[in-house]
């Protein structure tokens, strides 16, 4: 089968699973403004922004030819659990003749679930398939800790650009490893390639260390977060984002016995403000916001698809939060007509406001 | 002690039941102010400005309370009320959006946790926290649950013999006893789908119910059938949404589309509502599959109440033309409608 997947993030990891099971895999493009006016042109007009976005480059991913699509459910209470099967009504009311594979939690739908495995296994053994998932999981994690590392040392590089050269070249390197071997050399490549970056020194106190907090989607994918990490490094700032790929297969894959993940702890932090988890992400967005503070970070920034539910209730309290926490937030919701200009108008006052602040802290 | 009820969200479906269980704990109650303009403005006044009309309408009924002087507001974080299914985001966080929030709400919010089965919440374990709170003794809430259960599963009756849900509260206050299934002379009947908070707050619909009725048109709501019924229609569904009452309008609205037993259908949303832009998605889908009449209203600002009488009236219309000559119809009427005249953005 030709098969597709959402767009986000690292994308070498879901290309690089299906292709040790032996499909042909195609990597829809890089969300661009003709993804986001297809998905728009074709979603419900209050779906949120990751749903149309998705949509669209599902309709690209289908122009090129692919047969199926793979991709994860979930069981609410936000809208992404259910992106699956409005997508596939979508797609086939379009006429696209598309299989849409959608992983659920197993104990959801059990049958469903071996059902679902045994389409994307095809003829592979059970065997290749556990090795297969295995490398990929060890090359997540593998490669998110260059992607943290690639944001930390940004704003010192020397030669302007030269850490977002590494980082694709770190990517190439990934992307060519198929088994432990290569995927070790991988590794060391890429270390190798992180050190020959040539860094400015920078006294401890000025460095500026800013947290990304909010919905996964638009937190984890570039393309239509303008950039955002890429654009706090250019502006001196040491970048981490709440989430990674790996953490979310820790903490939502994995057996719970091996669950001490951070983002545990994290949840224990936001619980005074959210007490249970209400969907998407809105309580690891108040935990985070108070677990960067408590890390020393000097500010948070807060991203929401427009009107994403569960958000909007972390938005209602994150000014509570930031007061309580003596720690700037700044909101920005995020849709098809997010005007860039505007939107890094006010990341350049807030990091103005950062500075000032840290600065002031420290003149005697 | 004083306890505020918000007249606004699930007082439409539960209000029978906490408004009595809360006077059987010997407390008073005050129920906020019908929905009007000033209370809507406060509410937006607190909220962010992109959250949903009905919970900007919330919050502006619990600043209402505030100035009736009541001790407690009782915002119950609603989980839960049938397997495998939740409540929209906004309703499980909502007391959290309240006492970190809203200012003035953190010592005001009564809250509890509900979490059950079925419709029915009267199980004492869901309102512990309160008992907790105000040091009451469990018989009694025990007792309290049990009174107004039966109160609610009375207004619920009246509810599905096809009394809507304003006029079955009316009746069990007042003690209606009612024999058979309410009786209409009406040519034309529509379905009308949205969520209670949305319907039955005059306001909000500026009185469609009101203006059917003037039209001499018999309607049917969701809440008027019983949950089996509704639960037939999205059995089969690979997977069916995720919050109960949207299920309970797509299982309405499939049974209204498919079963012909209603001549066309009215959508009710409000501007902003998550899952109602997938809710609506399904039944655009099924009004393209059956050709039955199909009209989406959308709430929100700047409007005037005119041009939704002339919709509907249109809407009427055309059914009763059609009904006349029985003549093809095709096209679904899309579009919005709003209120709240001059009010700022929502
Ligand atoms: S978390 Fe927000 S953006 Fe994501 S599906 Fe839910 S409502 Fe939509």
């Amino acid at each position: 089968m030709k098969v597709a997947f959402p767009y986000m993030g690292t994308v070498v990891v879901y290309k690089k699973l299906l292709e040790l099971l032996g499909h042909e895999v195609v990597v829809p493009p890089r969300p661009s403004q003709k993804t986001i006016d297809l998905g728009v042109k074709y979603s419900p007009e209050f779906a949120c922004f990751p749903f149309k976005v998705i949509i669209g480059s599902y309709i690209e991913a289908c122009e090129m030819g692919v047969d199926t699509i793979v991709t994860s459910g979930g069981h609410g209470p936000c809208r992404a659990g259910f992106y699956g099967e409005i997508h596939k009504r979508i797609l086939h009311k379009m006429g696209y003749d598309v299989d849409v594979i959608i992983f659920d939690a197993i104990n959801r739908d059990k049958d469903r679930f071996i059902e679902n495995v045994k389409k994307v296994k095809g003829k592979n053994s059970w065997l290749k398939l556990a090795k297969a998932i295995r490398f990929t999981y060890d090359l997540l994690k593998q490669i998110d800790v260059f992607d943290k590392e690639i944001h930390r040392i940004k704003p010192y590089e020397e030669v302007p650009g030269s850490a977002y050269r590494a980082w694709q070249e770190i990517q190439k390197e990934f992307d060519s490893a198929y088994d432990k071997k290569q995927l070790k050399k991988a590794v060391d490549r890429s270390k190798e390639i992180i050190n020959s970056i040539r860094l400015k020194k920078v006294d401890e106190r000025e460095k500026i260390r800013i947290g990304i907090v909010g919905e996964i989607y638009v937190v984890m994918e570039p393309s239509i977060n303008m950039e955002i990490e890429k654009v706090l490094g250019e502006l001196g700032c040491e970048v981490e984002r709440s989430q990674y790929l790996s953490e979310w297969v820790d903490f939502n894959l994995m057996p719970s016995f091996l669950k001490k993940t951070h983002e545990e702890e994290v949840l224990k932090k936001g619980e005074k403000y959210i007490e249970i988890i209400i969907g998407g992400h809105a309580k690891q967005t108040v935990g985070f916001i108070v677990d960067f503070k408590d890390r020393g970070f000097d500010g948070v920034i807060h991203l929401m698809p427009f009107a994403c539910l569960p958000e909007l209730v972390s938005q209602s309290i994150i000014p509570k939060i930031s007061k309580e926490h003596d720690i700037p937030v700044l909101t920005l919701s995020i849709d098809e007509q997010t005007g860039k200009a505007n939107n890094l108008t006010r990341i350049e006052a807030f990091i103005d406001l950062i500075r000032n602040k840290k600065l002031g802290k420290f003149v005697v | 002690m004083k306890i505020g009820i918000p007249k606004a969200l699930l007082y439409y479906y539960y209000g029978p039941f906490w408004k009595t269980f809360f006077e059987e704990l010997e407390m008073e109650v005050v129920v906020s102010e019908d929905t009007n303009k000033k209370l809507i403005n406060e509410g937006i006044k607190a909220s962010v400005p992109e959250i949903c009309v009905p919970i900007k309408i919330f919050i502006g009924h619990c600043i209402d309370l505030i100035k009736k002087d009541v001790d407690y507001i009782f915002v119950p974080r609603m989980i839960s009320i049938y397997k495998g299914e939740v409540f929209c985001p906004k309703f499980m966080g909502l007391p959290d959006m309240l006492i970190h929030g809203v200012e003035g709400m953190e010592d005001k919010v009564l809250t509890c946790h509900i979490e059950s089965k079925s419709d029915d919440i009267s199980d004492y374990r869901n309102y512990i926290d309160i008992a907790e709170k105000l040091a009451l003794p469990h018989d009694k809430l025990k007792k309290a649950c049990r009174v107004a259960s039966e109160k609610w599963y009375r207004f619920r009756e009246y509810n599905k013999k096809g009394y809507h849900v304003l006029e079955a509260i009316d009746m069990v206050n007042n003690s209606v006893k009612i024999e058979s299934t309410k009786r209409s002379d009406s040519d034309v009947k529509l379905g009308i789908l949205g969520y209670v908070y949305n319907m039955y707050d005059s306001f909000v619909n500026m009185n469609v119910i009101d203006k059917l009725k003037s039209l001499n048109v018999d309607f049917i709501t969701f809440d008027m059938i019983d949950e089996s019924e509704l639960r037939k229609y999205i059995d089969d569904m690979d997977k069916a949404l995720f919050w109960t009452f949207s299920n309970k309008l797509l299982g309405a609205g499939y049974k209204f589309f498919r079963e012909n037993e209603v001549d066309g259908i009215i959508h009710i949303t409000a501007f902003g509502c998550g899952p109602d832009s997938f809710l609506g998605k399904l039944f655009e889908i099924e009004s393209d599959d059956t050709k039955l009449p199909f009209m989406t209203i959308r709430v929100d600002e700047h409007t005037g109440e005119n041009h939704l009488q002339t919709r509907i009236e249109a809407f009427v219309d055309m059914i009763r033309r059609k009904k006349a000559k029985v003549m093809q119809w095709g096209d679904k009427i899309e579009g919005s409608i709003s209120l709240y005249g001059d009010s700022s953005c929502l």
